[in-house]
């Protein structure tokens, strides 16, 4: 594991194709802990990296996802980062809500 | 009022010809002086002017610094905002800044081939731009590609789609425009007003660039001001404040009152501390506030804030390109509840949903058209807060009584 990385983190995200994603919901039932679905029934992901402990639960749901809509992504070190966007110093835009309230189902921070 | 890409001939006289334009400005520099042209602009701390602000050196020095091959250039002249008019305004006056930033990015990022991109609605640009290509040395290999009108057409991924394969919706990233955009290739897309501020940067250098500006972002920008008695696009220093444009423009709302800054994709603002707040990116940051592409709509005081937001979230919806199902559904939603509301005709619980939806539609697309939106209507709920309740709780308009 990478040492710069925060104790339990995996290193990996999971990346949704919005739009291919069709609502089949699969995903949220195998991953409860970091994916829920809106009233429409399209899934919510947890924001930042995928916590080492459900990495392999990830993955499955990832490969449950019947139109491949979803796929695990490595994610850089900020020190390895290349895309521009992904670098410090740059505010998002549109301006995001003050602080998105953490969701139960979120695993806690350490 | 700092009248930079705007300087010369009158604007009512449409494009300056290439030979008053070489006259007026001077030939571009050579190519030694070039060789320091992006690290020049990211010392002038030029931010793009599309929307969101990025830094534009350091989006030309990723594109420079990929590992082979050739890059393309897309100038953004889309300008789907429908409250936005100055890149429609800058490609039919000042065509020849807008093709001179298209050639030195090109040089720059290592491109022989270049896309204008032009909304097809803004056919004086168009015919502009045209007649500017025709008019000087070929360096660059340019041709005009014109997008259908839609919000989603100009962002960035949709441009690149279009190009390619004449489809003008968003795509999910990444890859990344700047990684595999127009066929395959690395590609810098950049907003025609930030190719415009290049050319002057080129010329006239960073110290120069940044003697403008009141707070902290230095430089000009173009600005859409609507709203007042004589709207139109102006150029003004960064930091300007809305009190000074109103005063400019023959504004005759009373000081404070709401204010629309940066369009469709921006943030309802009110109040005196508003009026006399910096135009700047940063100060406007702090603030959760975004200068955006430089709309500033005076809305007056007879004027409802919440129907004025209804309409706006209906032509958003309207906007989606029905990719995305929370795109599509949330902002359908927002859409309809927010105009129950503007009707008198709230369900008891559309408030509640509606600063839900500000906060779950977020990071819930492809592209960031459900987050514009729904942060615009999260500024009305603030702004607007008593007229919400009134329409909902009371079911009449406290400002159309
Ligand atoms: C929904 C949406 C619409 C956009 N429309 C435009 C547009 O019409 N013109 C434009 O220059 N940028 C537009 N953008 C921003 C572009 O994606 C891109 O960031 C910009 O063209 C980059 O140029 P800049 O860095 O010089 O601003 C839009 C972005 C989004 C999310
Ligand atoms: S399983 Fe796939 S299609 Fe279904 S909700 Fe999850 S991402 Fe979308
Ligand atoms: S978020 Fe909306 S506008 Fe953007 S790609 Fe998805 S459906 Fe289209």
């Amino acid at each position: 594991m990478n040492a710069r990385r925060p104790f339990m983190d995996s290193g990996f995200r999971i990346e949704i194709d919005r739009t291919v994603c069709d609502a089949y919901g699969t995903c949220a039932e195998l991953l409860p802990e970091l994916i829920t679905l809106d009233e429409w029934g399209y899934p919510i992901i947890a924001a930042g990296n995928i916590p080492e402990p459900l990495l392999n639960h990830a993955r499955q749901a990832v490969e449950s996802c019947p139109i491949v809509a979803l796929r695990l992504a490595k994610v850089p070190t900020p020190q390895a980062e290349t895309r521009p966007d992904r670098q410090t110093g740059v505010p998002p835009w549109p301006p995001r809500p003050p602080q998105q309230t953490p969701r139960k189902s979120m695993p806690r921070k350490r | 009022m700092t009248a930079r890409l705007l300087s010369g001939p009158a604007l009512n006289l449409g494009a300056e010809p290439y030979d008053a334009h070489r006259q007026r400005l001077g030939a571009l520099p050579g190519k030694a002086e070039r060789a320091g042209l992006i690290p020049a602009i990211e010392a002038a701390g030029l931010l793009g002017r599309g929307g969101a602000g990025f830094p534009v050196g350091r989006k030309w020095a990723s594109v420079a610094g990929r590992s082979k091959g050739q890059a393309i250039v897309l100038a953004n002249g889309a300008e789907g905002e429908p409250m936005s008019m100055k890149d429609r305004v800058l490609m039919a006056t000042r065509p020849h800044l807008v093709l001179d930033g298209v050639e030195l990015a090109a040089d720059a990022v290592g491109a022989k081939k270049a896309v204008l991109y032009i909304g097809s609605e803004h056919a004086g640009a168009r015919v502009a731009m045209e007649a500017a290509l025709r008019e000087r040395p070929r360096v660059v290999d340019t041709r005009i590609v014109t997008p259908p009108v839609s919000y989603a057409a100009g962002e960035e991924s949709a441009a690149v789609r279009f190009v390619n394969k004449g489809d003008p919706r968003p795509v999910t990233v990444p890859p990344r425009p700047f990684e595999k955009g127009i066929d395959g290739k690395p590609t810098l897309v950049q907003n025609v007003e930030s190719l415009a501020n290049a050319a002057l940067i080129a010329r006239y250098g960073a110290a120069w660039f940044r003697e403008a500006g009141r707070a902290e972002t230095r430089g000009t920008a173009l600005v859409t001001v609507s709203g007042v008695t004589t709207p139109g696009v102006l150029e003004v220093e960064l930091g300007t404040t809305l009190a000074d444009l109103a005063a400019w423009t023959g504004g005759t709302a009373s000081v404070g009152s709401p204010v629309l800054l940066g369009g469709y994709f921006g943030s309802w603002v009110a109040g005196p501390d508003a009026w006399q707040m910096p135009l700047d990116p940063a100060a406007l940051r702090a603030r959760g506030l975004a200068f955006g592409c430089g709309v500033v709509g005076f809305m007056g005081d007879s004027a409802c804030g919440v129907a004025a937001t209804a309409r706006i979230m209906d032509y958003m919806a309207g906007s989606s390109a029905a990719q995305c199902g929370p795109c599509v559904y949330g902002l359908r939603a927002v859409a309809d509840a927010t105009a129950r509301v503007a009707t008198f005709a709230a369900h008891p619980d559309d408030l509640r949903r509606l600063r839900g939806w500000t906060e779950s539609l977020v990071g819930r697309g492809a592209c960031r058209l459900p987050d514009g939106t729904v942060g615009l209507l999260r500024s009305a709920l603030t702004v607007f807060e008593t007229d919400w309740a009134a329409h909902t709780a009371q079911r009449r308009c406290q400002v159309r009584a």
